[in-house]
């Protein structure tokens, strides 16, 4: 996807690739058919540059179908490099300015909260948009309106656009600071599905409280050449990356298998 | 007026049971009867404007219909891109109020002033932007506002404003006749139209009797009436309570500007600086030149030409 469509952000993509699967085939609500099943778990990709995963696991799991991944970040596509509601009315929201999804996703557990709707929200942030100011608003509030029924998974893979998450936050510890904000927090390894399962299965993590897995991640996760390098960012990959990438994950890309339109 | 907004909240909570009402931190006492009876339907979210916008959309999203609450220049610069990504862009039916806006807190300072908010407001595509000028424009408008399928920022004043005359009743996008008269039209926006009404008193004596109407709606702007006074009168007055860029005076100006037969413009506002020293409102609209004094001898020589 991202080399025929000339864009993406393959190291962010991969890093939260395991964290989507267990979250929409296993422990999500979500209904392929009915889109907007008012029982659906809500979910919010906030950290919405990584899209190339999140659309290939929309398309695995039925939500789009599989050959309109080659039409990513085309011209007038569906699947623009930054997920846009209005081009693909599937998704609960839209995402590519960093920092909202925290904040949206309050909204929408409170919302959901006051009319007794039981489902939960989940918002999956990259560790850079961390840095913003409202995502902590959003933390504090969360904290304060007591949303049980609120998960914020952070894709800790400790690589920003130019830089190291680690130094720009200054070693600081995110689940201790969710905690400090009111949550209840864990640290998985975020590849590890058994692990990731486990915790998913104990939410909320504490009563009355939201909660926040902190997942650790690599950064281009599965192909040596990207793994853990800042370079990967944005990079787009040329064909030899492709084709030694996939080879190094015994992958084909998922739209090949259902016959590329292009 | 901010009695009557109180009021007319109420009853739109009362009527619709999906109104919400956020604050970021403000309004003390003033929504005590709503948050008594409405109980979780009311939220502080603190000072926390980018929240109190994200927290706004995503009730929205769920079918709520929030009305999101703070100072004025608060409530649109400080969480603008919010506003342009999680409200606008999605267009989804929040209400921002910004309370006291232009020099209703002119002694609090440059950070209190909020002569930006209507033009970053009206940047936004999918707003609709109102500035009621009396208690009664915002019992009139806020009912209609809240029919908005999108977007809205409503602006409120202070306590103990007088309610104007009016020959029309507040239509939401429909310039609003206050008085008739013949060839000068002054349009303005919000509390500045009371030093329009003083000024046109002040002419009465001399026989100069102008025609004014309260642009209450900013956007979209009523470009049928527009049109329909340029055929009337020599000239238009534009009095605001705004920087020149981007409220009415940009509107009007905008819309003239593609006119076959451009008709002739004058402004009377603050100019595009930031106004120091901690005067009262009436000092500073007095030292700018936009009291009723200025906008008088500023009609007088429209009229006379």
């Amino acid at each position: 996807m991202a080399h025929d469509g000339g864009e993406g952000h393959l190291n962010g993509a991969l890093s939260c690739m395991d964290l989507l699967v267990a979250l929409f085939y296993r422990w999500m609500k979500n209904y392929p058919d009915n889109p907007k099943h008012e029982n659906r778990d809500r979910f919010i990709f906030s950290k919405g540059h990584a899209c190339t995963a999140y659309y290939a696991i929309l398309a695995d799991r039925g939500f789009i179908p599989m050959n309109w991944l080659a039409q990513y970040a085309k011209n007038n596509s569906p699947l623009p490099s930054h997920p846009c509601l209005h081009a693909l009315p599937v998704l609960d929201w839209s995402s590519g300015s960093l920092g909202h999804g925290l904040g949206v996703a309050t909204g929408m557990s409170y919302g959901l909260k006051l009319s007794g709707n039981p489902s939960r929200v989940v918002t999956l942030l990259s560790d850079g948009e961390c840095n913003e100011g409202s995502t902590w608003e959003g933390a504090m509030f969360a904290a304060a309106q007591q949303l049980e029924n609120l998960l914020v998974v952070v894709d800790y893979n400790r690589i920003q656009s130019v830089g190291r998450t680690d130094v720009l936050n200054g070693f600081t510890s995110f689940e201790e600071k969710f905690k400090a904000f009111g949550w209840g927090a864990k640290t998985i390894d975020g590849h590890h599905l058994p692990e990731i399962n486990d915790a998913l299965n104990e939410f909320p993590f504490e009563s009355g409280k939201p909660s926040a897995l902190i997942a650790k991640t690599t950064a281009g996760r599965g192909v040596s050449f990207m793994e853990d390098q800042v370079l990967w960012h944005y990079r787009v990959p040329s064909g030899d990356d492709v084709k030694q990438a996939l080879e190094e994950l015994g992958e084909a890309p998922l739209y090949f298998r259902e016959g590329n339109p292009s | 007026m901010r009695k009557a907004f109180s009021d007319s909240l109420m009853k739109e909570a009362e009527n619709n049971p999906q109104v919400t009402f956020m604050t970021g931190d403000l309004g003390f006492q003033v929504f005590d009867e709503f948050s008594e009876k409405f109980g979780a339907r009311y939220i502080n979210v603190g000072v926390a404007e980018a929240q109190l916008i994200n927290v706004a959309a995503g009730m929205a999203a769920e079918g709520w219909r929030p009305v999101a609450y703070s100072i004025a220049s608060f409530a649109t610069a400080r969480p603008f891109e919010q506003i342009r990504y999680c409200v606008s862009y999605p267009n989804l039916p929040v209400t921002l109020v910004g309370a006291g806006r232009g020099f209703t807190y002119s002694t609090s300072g440059v950070s209190h002033h909020a002569l930006d908010d209507i033009g970053l407001m009206s940047l936004l595509p999918n707003m609709t932007v109102v500035i009621p000028g009396d208690p009664t424009e915002i019992e009139e408008l806020f009912p209609q506002v809240m029919r908005c399928s999108g977007p809205a920022y409503f602006t409120v004043g202070r306590f103990g404003e007088p309610r104007y005359q009016a020959e029309e009743p507040s239509v939401l996008g429909k310039a609003r006749l206050l008085k008739s008269g013949q060839k000068i039209a002054i349009m303005s926006t919000g509390e500045i139209t009371h030093e329009v009404l003083k000024s046109v008193n002040l002419l009465h004596s001399e026989n100069i009797i102008p025609m004014v109407y309260q642009m209450h709606t900013i956007k979209p702007l009523d470009t049928v009436t527009l049109d329909n006074l340029a055929d009337q009168v020599r000239a238009m007055l534009v009095v605001e309570e705004h920087f020149p860029n981007g409220g009415l005076w940009a509107a009007v100006t905008q819309w003239n500007a593609i006119r076959d037969k451009p008709i002739r413009l004058q402004r009377v506002g603050p100019p595009d600086s930031f106004i120091l020293g901690n005067l009262n409102r009436e000092d500073v609209r007095k030292k700018i030149g936009c009291d009723a004094h200025s906008i008088a001898i500023t009609c007088r020589l429209l009229w006379n030409q």
